[in-house]
């Protein structure tokens, strides 16, 4: 490190952009809640909003794994399995990590 | 709610539960802890990336709890500048956290009949990772426990920029120990916990083609609107009046929280009214 960098220093123009960053994703955030909470119990909606986090999180996870490559996808796939069979989030996870690890040791990416 | 005694009951043991309990903050954060190495380590990278691009450490530090939102502060702190480009930054995030729309409105059923000011403080905190865990906490799922995931990350997050900021490099490469696989590997794993039977697979199968399309087609995270937009369609598609019956149930079954936090002796109330009905 040549100078010891300035821990403290806040200029103006860097704490608005940043209170525009927190302001843009805290009222998505709270926005999506207070629509759903707008939204009907009962019905279709309830229905839609019921399958909503999986889809979500499904929509998360399998582009990266994609981004992984092969060895991503054959991680990807021994985590559900690991987690379908022993319910286990440490269990899936370390499998999973374990078999991208040893792949990119041996096979690379 | 139509179950008559439902709302009864929910308001009868709502005063006593509290909506941010101590202990269910701590079993929240517990429940992130699998996420301890990868947050540290990715936070760190951010530290030494926001150190080259010229924040200081409080100011990326701020932004770590103002904003709380790990891809989309990558994002922006590769895109800082000495003049820092604010409208793009801001633009940038706003498209990044897109999902953040769709992962509030998953979360009504933790916050059910809470009060405005639990949904105001409880909604900051919320990642995509503390969120998936408490999304498959099916009889826990409480805003204490989102928010004492989101407390433990936030934590460990700022730990990981302080580290990685005053290290300025020498972090161990995520890819390496497949820390960066991590986040992939928990999402996965949740998915699993997302069952609930037979009307999701074909908005699964929907989220996940969408979101492949998307991952080929379309620029950075657009994928998770596409495979999500994609699983809503299917579901609103594929309901039918009796699934009401199943979609019900499902919602019940995240209202077990009560069950949960209310008071020792008071917990058998829930199960004595739905025999009843």
């Amino acid at each position: 490190m040549t100078q010891f960098p300035d821990l403290t220093s806040f200029s103006g123009e860097a704490v608005l952009t940043i209170l525009g960053m927190a302001a843009v994703t805290y009222g998505m955030r709270l926005g999506g809640l207070l629509m759903a909470d707008r939204l009907p119990q009962h019905g279709r909606w309830a229905h839609v909003l019921e399958r909503l986090p999986g889809a979500v999180l499904i929509s998360v996870w399998v582009p990266s794994a994609l981004s992984a490559g092969a060895i991503g996808i054959a991680g990807a796939a021994a985590t559900v399995i690991t987690m379908a069979l022993a319910r286990n989030l440490f269990a899936a996870m370390a499998v999973g990590m374990v078999l991208v690890g040893v792949g990119r040791c041996f096979i690379g990416s | 709610m139509s179950r008559p005694g439902q709302t009864e009951n929910q308001t009868k043991t709502q005063p006593h539960a509290g909506h941010f309990d101590s202990d269910t903050i701590r079993r929240g954060a517990l429940a992130c802890m699998p996420l301890l190495p990868s947050t540290i380590i990715f936070g760190a990278v951010l530290g030494v990336l926001a150190a080259q691009r010229g924040l200081s450490l409080g100011e990326l530090l701020f932004m770590s709890l103002a904003v709380f939102a790990g891809s989309a502060q990558f994002v922006s702190v590769d895109l800082w500048r000495e003049t820092i480009p604010s409208a793009t930054i801001i633009i940038a995030t706003a498209v990044i956290n897109m999902r953040y729309v769709l992962i509030g409105a998953s979360l009504r059923p933790v916050f059910r009949g809470r009060p405005l000011w639990v949904k105001v403080t409880g909604m900051h905190m919320v990642a995509d990772e503390n969120w998936a865990v408490s999304m498959t906490q099916k009889d826990l799922a409480n805003p204490g426990f989102l928010l004492g995931g989101g407390m433990f990350l936030g934590v460990v997050w700022a730990t990981g920029n302080t580290v990685g900021y005053l290290l300025g490099g020498g972090i161990p490469d995520p890819e390496v120990y497949a820390l960066d696989f991590a986040f992939t590997a928990v999402f996965a794993a949740l998915t699993i916990g997302m069952w609930k039977g037979r009307v999701d697979l074909l908005p699964w199968i929907a989220a996940a083609i969408g979101s492949i399309i998307g991952h080929y087609t379309l620029p950075g995270t657009w994928s998770i609107l596409a495979g999500a937009g994609a699983g809503v369609a299917v579901a609103a598609l594929t309901w039918r009046e009796d699934m009401d019956d199943d979609s019900l149930e499902a919602e019940f079954a995240v209202e077990g929280r009560d069950a949960y936090i209310a008071p020792e002796g008071t917990a058998d109330i829930t199960p004595a009214t739905e025999t009843g009905k």
